[in-house]
């Protein structure tokens, strides 16, 4: 087993006129699962290709354990791929599927066959050994592109979109059982998604990126809880947080943020720092986490100074939570998480306290949280 | 001579170079001793031409005009001695049998021979049944050390079959030949003959398989074609034209595709084939829609949706995105453009202009 350390790399394409990637600095502990996302084109399915050796570093370095793989072949690099696109080998069974890269390493037959049924039991798919991949589901070959990997036995396992291909109830299902393959295991593991459901749930810790930069490596708690900007705060979490652009105002010695429909007192912590940093008067962008409005008597009336009114315009109902478009609040939707049980309806108009304490401000030209950095 | 080498001879040189296969009658016409050695030489009216390799009744010799003064011909006969030597005790009896093959085969598609039978003088000939499936590996990457043929050969060879044979053409590419028992053992049907959609969606997935083994198990990344069965021994270098072909088009047209099916570039194939001048003056006619590929979200959206035949659920699905947010987009193309990519002609249209569009603008 090994950790992964990505020292100043980059990656520039011939002709391109920025790098895909850029000064990407990382230390992947062993043993750690963890995961890159971020939207379309952010790098991070290149980086972990330049991780797997199938794309060139331009610049930087890359560590797996002690030793600097920039210039070792893919093959000798101890990792194990499984890619949105696994194609199994039509004309192999599963058995010989899985069997096939240890029989190219001339492993003993004994062994061979330890692992692959070992890793059959591991994914359920034991009763499948002799069937061709033709005649296997989507999650079932899925399952078998993994065992493919885990045979090997790798130092670490990089895994691109590995879920993609199948329906939501199979991916929820499969998202399970490949983090507790992976904690059984024992292996560090790379994995890439552009689903932040799939990064909060799989990784120990995870890695925002856009425009080839990282934005922000931790863990789904922090992230969730202290964004460092405006684009990690809007990536994590659904629905995204809400943002509204008001200004921050200091009245009868305490510190309000005002925009269209909403006149709210910020908390004194908040405000020491804000008016430390020369907020006050200024315009600042609002973050309000859906769930952080709140309908419930008992908040409103704890939070007397916290309370906006708004319209609802669409009440979407999911059972266990509903989901309130409002209008009237900045110049942007607003998004208000209530409880499924709640008998608010469309058109109606609604009283809600916003829970103040965990709110974040964005600086308007940085986009920078300032009440984190 | 391996393709390498000549390649760093050329650059040593300076000049072209140019390796070519002779009977030893023709290499003792133009004056070449009766029993040649490799590195020996014969003068011709412009250059040299040296003895690489023999084999059996044939020569494989270089041509270069390059070397001229005794002392560079006599370095030359010393560079070609050297390594030929190696080459024979190292490199097995198939590699040596396969590498004059692919040697002929790139002659022959340089004298554009597309339909040449394989000559009965290959020892291969008589490895060749009807009925091979045809595949083109491309190495993508550059790598200093060259790739050992024994090992990519074992490496195929336990991957399809013991039968394949494994051709090199030029550096980093590879033709294989696979029995085409493959296709029946990936295909779980008893039927006694596949249609040709199921024998094409089984090729497909042999291709994909053997990209898979390369880049999963085998290390590195390549480019796959992947073609019908085929006579060998009559169709060896169209066929091989036609892979690298596909494989061509496939990169120009489909950037980020990695498996090219013949029978998914007729399109591309056809635009390629329209001159330069004609082209232009499509585009200029077709520039009276506005601006279909202004952001490259469109150009992703309309790429994916011709590649999975207009089909808004699979499409919305490959672009992780929602069916209606898909719609959307469809909708604000037909607005802003007058295509609407859901009907048969306008799906053409936008379909050549986004082709259009990867070989003008996107250069």
């Amino acid at each position: 087993m090994a950790g992964v350390r990505l020292e100043h790399v980059y990656k520039k394409y011939p002709g391109a006129d920025k790098p895909s990637v850029s000064d990407f600095n990382l230390d992947i502990e062993d043993k750690e699962f963890l995961v890159l996302v971020g939207p379309s084109g952010c790098g991070k399915s290149t980086t972990l290709r330049m991780i797997a050796g199938l794309e060139e570093i331009t610049e930087g370095k890359l560590y797996i354990g002690d030793r600097v793989v920039n210039d070792v072949a893919p093959k000798d690099r101890d990792i194990a791929m499984v890619f949105q696109s696994y194609a199994l080998y039509p004309h192999m069974n599963v058995y010989q599927n899985m069997a096939f890269g240890l029989k190219l390493r001339k492993f003993r037959k004994d062994e061979i066959d330890r692992r692959v049924r070992e890793a059959a039991r591991s994914l359920e798919i034991e009763h499948l050994l002799d069937r061709k991949p033709k005649a296997l589901s989507g999650g079932q070959r899925q399952r078998v592109a993994l065992g493919r990997a885990i045979v090997r036995e790798p130092q670490v396992f990089l895994m691109d979109e590995p879920l993609s291909n199948l329906d939501a109830k199979l991916r929820t299902q499969m998202r399970a059982n490949i983090s507790k393959l992976m904690k059984r295991l024992e292996t560090t593991c790379i994995y890439v998604t552009h689903d932040q459901t799939e990064a909060m749930t799989m990784g120990d810790r995870i890695v925002v990126m856009k425009d080839g930069v990282i934005q922000q490596a931790a863990t789904p708690e922090e992230l969730y809880n202290h964004p460092i900007n405006l684009f990690v705060a809007g990536f994590i979490g659904a629905p995204s947080m809400n943002f509204i652009r008001g200004q921050l105002v200091e009245e009868g010695g305490s510190v309000r943020f005002k925009s269209t429909g909403i006149n709210v007192e910020v908390p004194e912590g908040k405000a020491k720092i804000l008016r430390s940093k020369s907020y006050i008067g200024r315009e600042i962008i609002l973050g309000v986490r859906p769930e952080e409005l709140h309908e419930e008597p008992v908040f409103l009336e704890a939070s007397p100074n916290t309370i906006i009114n708004a319209q609802i315009e669409v009440a979407e109902n999911l059972g266990h939570e509903m989901l309130l478009y409002l209008s009237g609040l900045g110049k942007e939707n607003v998004i208000a998480r209530v409880d499924g049980r709640s008998s608010l309806q469309e058109g109606q108009n609604v009283r809600l306290a916003i829970d103040m304490n965990k709110v974040h401000m964005f600086d308007i030209e940085s986009e920078l949280n300032i009440l984190e950095s | 001579m391996i393709r390498t080498k000549l390649q760093q001879l050329q650059e040593l040189l300076g000049a072209s170079a140019e390796i070519r296969v002779l009977s030893r009658e023709e290499w003792e016409r133009d004056g070449g001793s009766r029993n040649p050695e490799p590195g020996d030489y014969v003068t011709l009216p412009r250059g040299i031409r040296a003895v690489v390799r023999i084999d059996g009744t044939e020569l494989q010799v270089l041509e270069t005009d390059s070397v001229r003064t005794p002392l560079e011909k006599e370095l030359l006969k010393f560079a070609l001695q050297q390594p030929a030597g190696r080459n024979a005790s190292a490199a097995s009896d198939i590699e040596r049998q396969s590498r004059r093959l692919g040697e002929w085969i790139l002659q022959a598609v340089g004298a554009g021979e597309w339909k040449a039978d394989v000559p009965n003088r290959f020892e291969l000939h008589s490895r060749m049944p009807d009925g091979m499936i045809p595949f083109l590996i491309q190495y993508e990457r550059s790598e200093e050390r060259e790739i050992p043929y024994g090992e990519l050969h074992k490496a195929v060879r336990s991957f399809l079959s013991d039968g394949i044979l494994l051709i090199p053409l030029r550096e980093q590419e590879w033709l294989v030949l696979g029995p085409d028992r493959l296709l029946s053992e990936a295909d779980m049907s008893e039927e006694e003959a596949a249609g040709q959609e199921e024998t094409k969606e089984v090729l497909a997935s042999l291709g994909y398989g053997l990209h898979q083994m390369i880049t999963g198990e085998w290390g590195g990344e390549c480019h796959v074609a992947v073609g019908f069965p085929i006579e060998p021994k009559e169709e060896l270098v169209g066929t091989a034209v036609m892979l690298r072909e596909t494989i061509d088009l496939g990169r120009k047209f489909h950037m980020g595709q990695q498996v090219h099916l013949p029978w998914l570039v007729h399109l591309e194939r056809l635009i390629q084939a329209v001159p330069e001048s004609a082209l232009s003056r499509l585009t200029e006619q077709l520039s009276g829609y506005a601006d279909l590929f202004g952001d490259n979200e469109t150009v992703a959206t309309l790429d994916i949706f011709f590649a999975n035949d207009c089909n808004v659920s699979e499409t919305a699905k490959k672009l992780f995105i929602h069916r209606n947010t898909l719609l959307y987009r469809l909708d604000k193309i037909k607005q802003e453009s007058g295509l609407d990519v859901r009907s048969f002609n306008d799906a053409v249209l936008a379909r050549i202009m986004l082709l259009l569009y990867k070989i003008t603008k996107r250069k």
